[in-house]
């Protein structure tokens, strides 16, 4: 990986985020309603909106508004919030980090348990394992997220009273506790990942068991252990690779049905309630992190590759 | 065609998938002849009603019946579906064989713009969308197939790269044909098979976006007999009602496996050197 | 039914606080501990002036006071208000203050900041939703350091209940002055408790203001709010004990909590509704004979089952439940389809009539009775379709503008508040345009009439005169409810649906030890 490519990279990402940005600011010029509405609710007389407007700079321009924006952007300013009056950089970010605790876990999670039973899948193709696997995985993403979080609540919350069925406590503050109402979250994010990278999985490692290389590894009388970690699996990881890159857009947006029923306070839900609100700044805020989020991870995915494919060379 | 539907049955994935694509595709066609109570019919004294002979699957909290509510609602929910991700893939291929027909620098410009938009998660695309358009199933299709766009987009060009680079493509440009008619009677065509499987796979997506998007109140409003909207009413009568939020969920279950398989299936059956 | 003399009503006198009212405790409520609450929605104003929705209110309620307080049985209690004694005319109040109060920050609370606030609150510039429900003030000036005389405009014996309002808290003179924006992000009150940590989407967390006027109260040293937005999951805390108390739960939840162990479901009445406002000035709904037929089509206790899941009470097309002071008991009108298809036939409508129907997604109650009102007036030809919007699109394009829409209102402190909230020509939410001049007279005489009976009277024949005329389709009052673990003392589920009251709460036995 050469510093060219890093820094094409780089300059891509902000390529991204000005488009994400002018993309997310258009379509915020044509909502019905904005802040001002929103904010005063029945109580807004014509003067009073017309004042809480100018305050609010909503009757300027749109390319005034954005280019206003824009230029504190670059200055790590996001602006303060149409609702609260507090500076949402830090909220957002700070939303982020709770989401990211999610997200993380949820691949870390993924990982443990979908790649050994797709690899499983694979060996024992064709037969019982295999077919109950895949029908399981199969279910995984049948179902949407909110009646899988729905179900998973009710059996393990509301039944078994193993898990806190809802409410977010940090880590920070009590680690138990944090891990505990973390747990049913970060499973049924995980359901649908699991299934996604598990099949994956599975038909990826057929592929590499056919292919020339291993076969020659088994006539040179390598042990099958060796035959399948050393080879197989570095070549079937590398499309997992993908499949996790491509589902982080998925994650990043199905999160927000996780943080409205788990009550999680991430970027999701901070994202709901700023478009109900119409607050410009949080909205504009909130999908620039999700669209910089998603481009480095993209970009971690093919350092990623880099590593696990020496082949592979970045210049 | 019928070869390809024959292999298609051949496979165990093919096979399931199409009976149960079967069970829904009645469920369409047939559904308000099928129902035996109007879907909006309230019923004061048969609120909750567990499911017996007056309700086979029970009565929600309106004291509707439900097994007419899924009758009717199918033709609220997959059409939709449908329609959503063959609105998506439609844009989405020709940006993608667009942008492999001009090439270069064009191609560069169009994809990177392509992976900008991508960069907003699907449901936050609706979401903004639908705030934008009004909440409601039409608006909250067109959504979703806008949402759907730049991924179509990005599987059709790396499969159109391939065509593009083929000799009768050549020989329609040498012979001056326009870009238009390369584009559409040249690459498109030959570009069918892997938008099919992945338009599929895609459908069944877009149902669990549509009952997504009812949860959060911005899709299809009541009183429709939507099956992603009943889930989400039912969710909160569950410990009175589970019946009410079962049914619609293998409804949409059964409607997403359907395509899935269908669509696993046909990646198999268009291409026949993998033997799995 | 409440009994309130005049010389109660209007003259209040200091109770010593220190008598604990009498409830069913027999000790002295315990002090100490941490109370968790949940609340549906982030409060993501605190300014105790621009104040809308109940967890804002609540937000508020802990931190600010006002000069009156209402009690649960809608009657009005002192808070920083000593006492209070209108003139002969009703025209002037003065009103004495509580001495030796402090602010946050430790400055004392003097009249001018009283008269400060009242003036930020009147002045169009604050945007204020205090500025229509505080009363008729003209003028208030500060006597001396603890006496303050309002001016009204007009007679007007409600003042005392309309100081109770949720905006008219009382924020220091020189913050007024000074930065009155500042109390969007800090708080500067004389309430029980202070703000400790403000993350308006993740928790709030105050603690107990040691410096409050009572030293009794409040009864907890800590109060945390949390933010669960959905109501099936928040039922799911609450019975296994991760929140101690939530501010508003739907019916369905409520059934769970009457079964759970160690939990307390809570109800009261209240005069919340939904209504289905028809404007007057307009076809169809600008002939009378329209409205009733529709009016006549509804069936109201099917409705309280469908949309209050039976937990309400049957509406008689008048905004007064039967928790409202002055409220008449009419015969409650029964559906009776065949006249309502006379009704409309006669109107100019032989074939029924085809209307969409507007409502908004906030509450969800509002597409239900949508919903359920068009099943029910199908019957007698009415062909509605229900639209619904986001909530602020709806406050921009339809909220008394339109023709057909649903509307959603909390329960008011007197019958005059919700009269001229809603119904009055000149209301300042003028909903149905009904402009019916012989009604305004109706209201106007009520508001300036000291007399208990002849008062009575008028509201009677208000209330008659909106039975009969129907400007609003009122067809069910919803009760209110929540829930609490049984540890928790002291909290009573209050009417008005946005007074809460928690400095009263303490926790008993079986309370759970936080930190």
């Amino acid at each position: 990986m050469s510093l060219a490519w890093l820094i094409r990279r780089l300059l891509l990402m902000a390529y991204t985020v000005i488009v994400v940005s002018i993309l997310v600011f258009a379509i915020t010029q044509i909502l019905p309603a904005d802040a001002a509405q929103s904010l005063l609710g029945e109580n807004a007389t014509p003067e009073a909106l017309a004042a809480l407007r100018a305050k609010l700079g909503l009757g300027d321009p749109a390319w005034l508004q954005y280019a206003h924006w824009a230029s504190h952007v670059v200055t790590g300013d996001f602006g303060v919030s149409m609702c609260t009056s507090q500076p949402v950089g830090p909220e957002m970010l700070a939303a982020l980090s709770r989401s990211l605790l999610v997200a993380v876990s949820s691949i870390l999670l993924t990982l443990a348990v979908a790649v050994p039973l797709g690899v499983v899948a694979a060996l024992r193709q064709g037969k019982f394992t295999d077919t109950g696997v895949s029908l399981v995985a199969y279910l995984g993403v049948s179902l949407p997220e909110f009646v899988t979080a729905t179900l998973l609540a009710l059996l393990l919350a509301d039944t078994l009273h193993l898990l806190p069925a809802t409410g977010y406590v940090s880590p920070l503050e009590d680690f138990i506790g944090g891990v505990r109402h973390l747990a049913l979250p970060v499973l049924t994010v995980s359901v649908i990942l699991i299934a996604h990278v598990m099949r994956m999985m599975r038909s990826e490692t057929l592929d590499v068991l056919k292919s020339d290389y291993i076969r020659a590894a088994r006539l040179k009388g390598l042990p099958e252990r060796t035959v399948l970690f050393r080879h197989a699996l570095r070549n079937a990881l590398l499309p997992v690779v993908t499949i996790i890159a491509l589902d982080v857009g998925y994650l990043l947006g199905g999160i927000i049905v996780i943080e409205e029923i788990f009550a999680i306070p991430g970027i999701g839900r901070a994202l709901m309630v700023a478009i109900t609100a119409r607050d410009l700044p949080s909205i504009q805020a909130g999908a620039l992190i999700m669209a910089a989020t998603y481009v480095l991870t993209n970009t971690l995915a093919d350092m990623a590759y880099a590593l696990l494919d020496p082949r592979i060379r970045y210049d | 065609m019928t070869e390809l539907l024959t292999r298609l049955i051949r496979k165990p994935q093919g096979f399931v998938g199409l009976s149960l694509l079967a069970l829904v595709a009645l469920a369409c066609l047939f559904g308000p002849a099928l129902a035996p109570y109007a879907p909006e019919k309230i019923n004061f004294l048969g609120r909750f009603r567990a499911p017996g002979w007056q309700n086979w699957l029970g009565a929600d909290q309106f004291g509707r019946d439900i097994f007419s509510r899924l009758m009717v609602g199918a033709r609220s929910t997959v059409p939709m579906a449908l329609i959503a991700t063959f609105a998506g893939s439609a844009v989405g291929a020709i940006i993608g064989v667009g942008s492999a027909y001009f090439g270069g620098r064009a191609d560069e410009a169009i994809m990177r713009t392509n992976d900008a938009v991508m960069a907003i998660p699907g449901l936050l695309m609706a979401l903004l969308l639908v705030s934008t358009l009004g909440n409601g199933a039409g608006n909250a299709a067109i959504a979703i197939a806008i949402a759907f766009a730049p991924g179509m987009a990005r599987v059709t060009r790396s499969v159109a790269l391939n065509v593009r680079n083929q000799d009768y493509v050549k020989a329609a440009i040498a012979r001056g044909e326009g870009a238009l008619w390369i584009i559409f009677r040249e690459m498109l065509p030959n570009v069918m098979a892997p938008i099919v499987i992945e338009s599929t796979i895609r459908v069944s997506f877009a149902v669990m976006l549509f009952a997504t998007l009812s949860f959060l109140g911005v899709g299809a409003q009541p009183p429709a007999s939507e099956w992603g909207l009943m889930v989400a009413d039912a969710r909160q009568y569950m410990y009175q009602a589970p019946w009410a939020l079962i049914a619609p969920s293998v409804a949409i279950a059964v409607a997403a496996i359907a395509f899935n398989l269908i669509g696993d299936g046909l990646r198999d059956a268009l291409n026949p050197k993998d033997e799995r | 039914m409440l009994s309130i003399t005049r010389r109660h009503f209007l003259a209040g006198t200091a109770i010593s606080l220190t008598i604990l009212p009498k409830m069913a405790l027999a000790e002295a409520p315990k002090r100490g501990g941490v109370l968790r609450m949940s609340i549906d929605q982030a409060a993501s104003v605190i300014h105790p002036m621009l104040a809308r929705v109940n967890p804002e209110y609540l937000v508020t309620e802990l931190l600010y006071s006002n000069l009156t307080r209402l009690k649960p049985d809608m009657t009005v209690e002192p808070d920083l208000a000593l006492s209070w004694e209108p003139n002969a005319a009703l025209t002037e109040w003065v009103f004495k203050l509580r001495p030796d109060v402090t602010f946050h920050d430790g400055s004392p609370l003097t009249a001018d900041d009283v008269v400060a606030t009242i003036n930020a609150i009147l002045d169009p510039k604050t945007a204020s939703p205090g500025r229509t429900n505080v009363g008729p003030i003209k003028e208030v000036a500060a006597l001396d350091p603890l006496t303050v005389k309002f001016t009204l405009s007009g007679a007007y014996a409600d003042l005392p209940v309309a100081l109770t309002y949720l905006n008219a808290r009382i924020v220091p003179a020189k913050v007024v002055t000074g930065a009155l924006a500042s109390l969007s992000t800090a708080a500067n009150g004389t309430g029980p408790f202070k703000l400790t940590s403000y993350e308006p989407d993740r928790r709030i967390i105050v603690e107990r203001n040691p410096a409050y006027y009572d030293p009794a109260r409040p009864h907890l040293d800590r109060i945390e709010l949390l933010v669960y937005p959905d109501r099936t999951a928040e039922a799911s805390a609450m019975i296994s004990g991760e929140i101690d108390l939530l501010l508003t739960t739907t019916p369905g939840q409520y059934e769970r909590f009457v079964k759970a162990d160690g939990v307390k479901a809570l109800r009261t009445p209240s005069g919340q509704f939904l209504n289905i406002n028809l404007g007057c000035d307009q076809k169809p709904f600008n002939d009378v004979r329209v409205r009733q037929a529709l009016a006549l089509a509804v069936d109201r206790e099917a409705t309280v089952g469908f949309v209050a899941g039976g937990y309400g009470t049957p509406g008689n097309d008048t905004p007064l439940s039967s928790a409202y002071h002055f409220y008449k008991n009419i015969p409650l009108k029964k559906p009776d389809i065949a006249k309502a298809k006379q009704l409309l036939a006669d109107a100019g409508y032989p074939n029924g009539i085809d209307l969409t129907l507007i409502a908004s997604d906030q509450p969800a109650t509002r597409a239900q009775l949508g919903v359920a009102v068009r099943e029910m007036a199908a019957a007698a030809g009415f062909r509605i379709n229900v639209q619904t919007m986001p909530h602020a699109t709806y406050l921009d394009q339809v909220w008394k503008k339109g023709i057909f829409y649903v509307g959603f209102y909390n329960m008011q402190p007197t019958a005059d508040a919700i009269f001229n909230l809603l119904y009055t020509s000149n209301a300042a939410w003028n909903e149905t345009r009904w402009n019916n001049s012989a009604f305004d007279a109706v209201i106007n005489a009520a508001r300036v009439e000291n007399d208990e009976a002849k008062r009575s009277a008028l509201y009677g024949k208000a209330q008659d005169m909106m039975h009969t005329e129907v400007p609003s389709v009122i067809s069910a009052f919803f009760d209110l409810l929540a829930a609490q673990r049984s540890y928790v003392e002291g909290y009573v589920l209050h009417p008005r649906g946005s007074v809460f009251r928690l400095d009263m709460v303490s926790l008993g036995a079986g309370a759970p030890k936080r930190t």
